[in-house]
């Protein structure tokens, strides 16, 4: 131990000679840790993110949608219509599919809202059952939920999101006054906890929510809904439910064998996979990077490293004569090459930790730390350092004290 | 007594390109323990090619080499490094201390690579400095010293191990000659407390310290003296 601490501190005296070329010559590693430390971090970070946002959208979720979409990961663009997707389809889904735990059939349309002079313009307005909060993850921050009753009577009542609170009352508390929903005066019995973006980007908390009977009745006049939100009753139970759906609606559609699907069956993993895709690609560019700085910074540390070797020769002769055998000489200079490379991984390290935090923070990710990432990061500058210090320590033992005495 | 160092009919060639040059032709040399003997020489007779040899810096071509009982030819360099880390002590004209270690560190150098660990190393390096008046500059750098001051550091590390022969090559060659007389004193302090001395010079003033003078020319042995 002693001897290594002495070796450190030789190495660092005779390092100080070159104190600019040994920075630059660590720059690479430097580059190469700071990289695999961003990645790592922002991959965890945006898993992580994925995560939440799925849970935020609703647990073990299946999301039947009316007519044909194209999956286009977070945006899911209408390419063909239907009508005939009904609050039926959802109880049948319920009630005939046991992996099913609940079904919520919702209809949405923007309409203008209006309370005494204060108007907004186009406020997206779900009709929604009372399965539909615990489907979806929406919690009631103040006043009371819709009920069974307020759908089966079509009750004018209302449910409004915090920001649309904001707008309308600001400071008043909401909770029964009266809004007119396009012309539809509704009672507001309830506001809505903020739950903040959804996947796609949507603030959730600037909506309205009516009793669905009441949407279809009053607002939309029509009977088909364009969603079915479908409640897995485990994570195991998605994959297989989502094919008893597909099977039980076209029966219920009528659909033939030959004909396609009047309606899509999303699931959120698909939804997310292809941001996952790009982060995936994003790490693997971000990997690529960082094998390349650590190659630069290998070759740097080993043109440093014969340089140190060059000028040690005396030092190298010496030790060589008091006593050390070959191998103590390659230890002695693997361990210093693999000083100066790991010295520059923690700096790397250091940076990318910051600049990862920093990330996450600008995109709204949540912050974390890759332990992986670190100890890969660690790991390839040492190693980095010490494939360096390979030629460069075997130079060193071709150093022989006779050539050094004889001067 | 057992000689500390044996040679018969030792030789030494090197190889020039297409040339073979014999440089030691043939030494027969016996160093008892205890001895104080000086090898001189002119520059090219062959004697740092010969201080080599006695030193197991370098293997002879030919012949028999004991040192301490052991036969040196055909020894691998890992082997040769752990003999002379644990029979020999260095002394170069140059001192040849590290320039980024402590005096104390230099001290130390030798055991570093001893093959057993032995205690209090530290205390005898301090004590060893002690005895030479440097105790007080041990945290110094070697640039700080004087030139005798580095040669009598150098003879510390020389004797840190704690070896039977203390090897000297020219160990006055730089410095003037009141601090050489110091030098030469304290290797015959050495001599004096048990330790076989060698020193290697082409000073007959540095040669007249020893007891012994072995005399080489053109790679022979032509001339021995008691003093």
């Amino acid at each position: 131990m002693k001897r290594i601490f002495l070796n450190l501190k030789i190495a660092l005296g005779s390092l100080g000679n070159f104190k600019l070329r040994t920075a630059l010559a660590t720059l690479g590693v430097v580059f190469g840790t700071f990289s695999l430390v961003v990645v790592g971090n922002l991959s965890d970070s945006l898993a992580l993110k994925t995560e939440q946002e799925i849970a935020n959208l609703g647990n073990n979720l299946i999301i039947v949608v009316s007519g044909q979409v194209r999956r286009h990961g977070p945006s899911t663009p209408l390419i063909s219509r239907a009508t005939n997707l009904t609050p039926g389809d959802a109880e049948a889904i319920a009630n005939n599919l046991p992996a099913a735990a609940r079904a919520a059939p919702s209809g949405f349309k923007a309409f203008p809202v209006r309370r005494g002079n204060t108007v907004l313009k186009a406020i997206a307005v779900n009709g929604v059952t009372p399965d539909f909060g615990e489907v979806r993850n929406f919690e009631i921050a103040a006043g009371t939920p819709i009920t069974e009753e307020d759908n089966r009577l079509q009750r004018k009542v209302a449910l409004i999101g915090s920001a649309t609170a904001e707008k309308l009352f600001g400071e008043e508390n909401p909770i029964g006054k009266t809004i007119l929903i396009w012309r539809v005066p509704c009672q507001i019995i309830g506001v809505m906890a903020e739950k903040g973006a959804d996947i796609a980007g949507n603030d959730q908390d600037n909506q309205i929510f009516v009793p669905l009977k009441t949407f279809l009745r009053n607002f939309v006049n029509q009977e088909n809904v364009n969603i079915i939100y479908v409640q897995a009753v485990s994570v195991e139970a998605i994959e297989p439910l989502r094919k008893e759906i597909e099977a039980l609606l076209r029966v219920r559609h009528g659909i033939r064998k030959e004909m396609k699907d009047d309606f899509t069956v999303l699931d959120l993993k698909e939804v997310t996979a292809l941001k996952s895709q790009a982060m995936g690609l994003i790490s693997v560019l971000g990997r690529i990077a960082a094998a390349a700085s650590f190659l630069i910074g290998a070759l740097g540390i080993l043109s440093i490293m014969i340089l140190i070797v060059n000028e040690r020769r005396v030092e190298i002769g010496i030790r060589r004569a008091v006593g050390s055998r070959k191998r103590d000489i390659i230890l002695q200079f693997l361990l210093e090459s693999s000083f100066i490379s790991v010295s520059g991984g923690i700096i790397g390290m250091a940076a990318g930790f910051l600049m990862s935090l920093a990330i996450a923070k600008v995109l709204g990710y949540p912050a974390t730390v890759s332990v992986p990432g670190l100890l890969l990061a660690f790991a390839a500058s040492a190693l980095s350092g010490i494939v360096a210090g390979i030629y460069p320590s075997f130079k060193a033992t071709q150093i022989h004290p006779v050539d050094i005495i004889r001067s | 007594m057992t000689p500390l160092c044996l040679m018969e009919d030792v030789r030494k060639t090197f190889r020039m390109g297409d040339d073979a040059v014999e440089v030691l032709k043939g030494i027969d040399l016996e160093i008892v323990p205890g001895e104080f003997a000086a090898i001189m020489g002119t520059s090219g007779s062959g004697k740092s090619t010969l201080m080599n040899l006695i030193g197991c810096l370098d293997v002879p071509t030919s012949g028999r080499y004991l040192l301490a009982g052991r036969e040196v030819l055909g020894l691998q360099d890992d082997d040769l490094s752990v003999l002379r880390n644990a029979h020999i002590g260095f002394v170069f004209q140059s001192f040849y201390l590290l320039p980024y270690a402590t005096v104390l560190e230099n001290v130390l150098l030798p055991t570093l690579y001893r093959e057993k660990t032995v205690a209090h190393t530290e205390e005898r390096a301090v004590e060893l400095l002690r005895l030479i008046g440097l105790e007080a500059r041990m945290r110094f750098r070697p640039n700080r010293l004087s030139g005798g001051e580095q040669q009598r550091v150098a003879i510390c590390r020389a004797l840190m191990n704690d070896p039977e022969l203390l090897l000297a090559d020219e160990p006055t060659g730089q410095l003037d000659s009141k601090t050489a007389a110091e030098i030469m004193n304290l290797l015959a302090k050495m001599n004096e407390r048990g330790k076989t001395v060698i020193v290697v010079t082409h000073d007959p003033a540095i040669a007249a310290c020893a007891k012994r003078i072995i005399r080489i020319k053109d790679g022979v042995i032509v001339d021995e003296q008691a003093a």
